[in-house]
């Protein structure tokens, strides 16, 4: 009897009862989750699970048979002079990282939330460096690089201080700093766009009561902006966290790992094992590279976090996208008003 | 500016002014080292990923902001943690996989690799995008008898637009300029993105400075443009995952 009903009514009408039915049963939000998971599992997440258990089997990229080693990859990663010693670069990258981009991009954010005119000009072209591929950023390099032909040690030698032109990929002493150099050149931008948010989004009023007070520029950086900064802090932090852990292409193209692999880093070292198959090696020290990194972050974020309620300051709030243009606007338009030259 | 030089010029002065602007590097890079070719994968695959990471990822967004159902939640975090790994995690696994799929030398294996790969930046942003429209406003689309999908892709979507075009212009840059996956999955040299081709190129061409500079600017160039175009939209998704 309720088919006969169901017949006389609209296709719209049926399709409104289906909804009406999959909302009781609740199926709605999962059918639209479910593409999205689909990919997410089997392009992402499958193959992150999946490197930890092939860690434990001797696994050829072609051999579908597969043999139960335990821990064998482990021990023999862990007694790996090179791994330690790509780890160890990996670490140094770190605390250059944490140090060196998000130092030069907190600086260029501060100066650039002073300037009035042509912030958004400054911030294109200081951010451009960030937009190009690893790949690309490399080559740039190698060509600044070049012994011969390459622009640092031409303009060194133009300068006159062709004594401090070196082999700078060539020399196992200097070549990790020069791939540094590069990492640093693509990715200060990051930093700085993203204090630049965050310094927009302090209240003005702030500043203004601190220069009543005679606060001076030092003062005001690091006893006010840097405090209010937190937040961003930890995400910046956190960035340099992935990719410095992660860092690939650029030491790739420009080195390879080398001179004697002394730039060699983790991402390389896998890319070792992985490209010539070894796929129980290279899930094993993925694994461990992707444990420190997971630990690394989660750790770092959980003390900030805890620093944070320690202090008794509210929990982060979530600003996010449009409240960020909102506030951006608004003090575009506060500043115009205070502007004695827009006053008509 | 180097692309417009001549060999002997760059030699002689890496820093000084070409004597005439000399367009056959370009010319020489373009066609003659499959640059074209290259080009174009790197585009379809792009648009490709694009279109999934949109698609997909915003419908996921949507119902993780808006609905309530059982799990939602730890399903979220599920996701959100896939912000944190780093790709040599999945490459291993991924190459197995897409061998068994038969999809190794395939444009969509790249496609398919990105998109999983962008898929929790673009469900963390867009869930936070949709969050802020008022709960009034799906009401009000309910009492005008609109489903959840219509409710979606009719209202939702249309006010979401600069949100989305953030989110695109971010994953195609991020597609375009991916490097390590595609050198593990791609061996065929008409199946090459840019990245790879560029290197390809170098190694063929060590010697030829002023043809290999030609080179990375027909990589760059395009991403320049894309930048200079859409700037705010590209600067607003880096920011958008950072205050959040």
């Amino acid at each position: 009897m309720s088919v006969g009903t169901q017949e006389r009514k609209s296709l719209a009408g049926l399709s409104a009862a289906f909804q009406s039915l999959g909302r009781r049963l609740n199926v709605v939000p999962y059918l639209f989750i479910l593409p999205a998971l689909v990919i997410y599992g089997l392009f992402n997440l499958g193959p992150v699970l999946g490197s930890m258990v092939l860690s434990f089997f001797k696994w050829e990229l072609l051999s579908p048979t597969s043999e139960f080693v335990g821990l064998k990859h482990y021990s023999y990663i862990l007694r790996d002079k090179l791994f330690w010693n790509a780890l160890s670069h990996n670490i140094i990258f770190l605390s250059l990282a944490v140090i060196v981009p998000v130092g030069i991009g907190l600086f260029l954010a501060v100066f650039m939330a002073e300037i009035a005119k042509g912030r958004t000009v400054y911030r294109s072209l200081l951010f451009l460096p960030a937009i190009f591929s690893g790949v690309v950023i490399a080559y740039v390099w190698k060509w600044i690089y070049h012994p011969f032909s390459g622009i640092l040690n031409q303009t060194l030698d133009v300068v006159g201080l062709d004594f401090l032109a070196l082999s700078w990929l060539g020399n196992p002493r200097v070549a990790l700093y020069s791939t540094f150099a590069a990492y640093a050149w693509a990715s200060y931008g990051y930093s700085m766009v993203i204090f630049l948010a965050g310094l927009q989004g302090i209240d003005r009023e702030i500043y203004d009561a601190a220069i009543v007070d005679g606060v001076n520029f030092l003062q005001k950086m690091f006893l006010i902006t840097v405090p209010l900064l937190r937040d961003v802090f930890t995400f910046v932090i956190t960035l340099r966290i992935l990719t410095a852990m992660g860092v690939f292409s650029v030491i790739f193209i420009l080195t390879g790992g080398g001179p004697y692999y002394a730039t060699d880093v983790i991402g390389v070292y896998i890319y070792r094992m992985i490209g010539n198959y070894e796929m129980g090696w290279g899930s094993a020290a993925a694994t461990i590279n992707a444990i420190i990194i997971v630990t690394m972050s989660a750790l770092f974020m959980r003390l900030r976090e805890r620093e944070h309620r320690r202090e008794g300051t509210q929990k982060a709030e979530i600003v996010d996208l449009l409240s960020v243009i909102d506030r951006r606007e608004y003090h575009h338009r506060i500043s115009g008003s205070v502007d004695p030259g827009d006053v008509v | 500016m180097t692309s417009f030089k001549s060999n002997k010029e760059i030699r002689e002065s890496a820093l000084g002014f070409p004597a005439r602007i000399r367009f056959e590097n370009y010319v020489g890079a373009w066609t003659g080292a499959h640059f074209d070719r290259y080009f174009v994968n790197s585009v379809i695959i792009g648009v490709l990923t694009v279109a999934i990471v949109l698609t997909v990822g915003s419908l996921a967004a949507f119902a993780f902001a808006r609905m309530r159902f059982a799990g939602n939640r730890v399903i979220f975090f599920i996701i959100f943690i896939g912000l944190t790994f780093p790709v040599t995690a999945r490459i291993g696994p991924l190459l197995t996989l897409m061998y068994k799929l038969g999809l190794v030398d395939s444009r969509w294996a790249l496609v398919f690799a990105y998109a999983a790969g962008s898929m929790p930046f673009s469900i963390l942003m867009m869930r936070s995008f949709f969050r802020q429209f008022p709960e009034e406003l799906e009401q009000a689309a309910r009492i005008d008898g609109c489903s959840s999908l219509q409710f979606f892709l009719q209202v939702l979507l249309p006010l979401s637009t600069p949100a989305l075009v953030t989110l695109g212009i971010f994953t195609f840059m991020g597609a375009w300029n991916e490097f390590m996956i595609a050198l593990l999955l791609i061996s065929k040299n008409a199946l090459r993105t840019l990245p790879l081709g560029l290197m390809a190129f170098q190694s063929e061409y060590t010697t030829d400075f002023a043809l290999s500079i030609a080179g990375i600017n027909i990589t760059a160039i395009p991403v320049i443009l894309i930048y200079v175009l859409f700037q705010r939209s590209f600067i607003e998704g880096i920011t958008a995952g950072a205050l959040k």
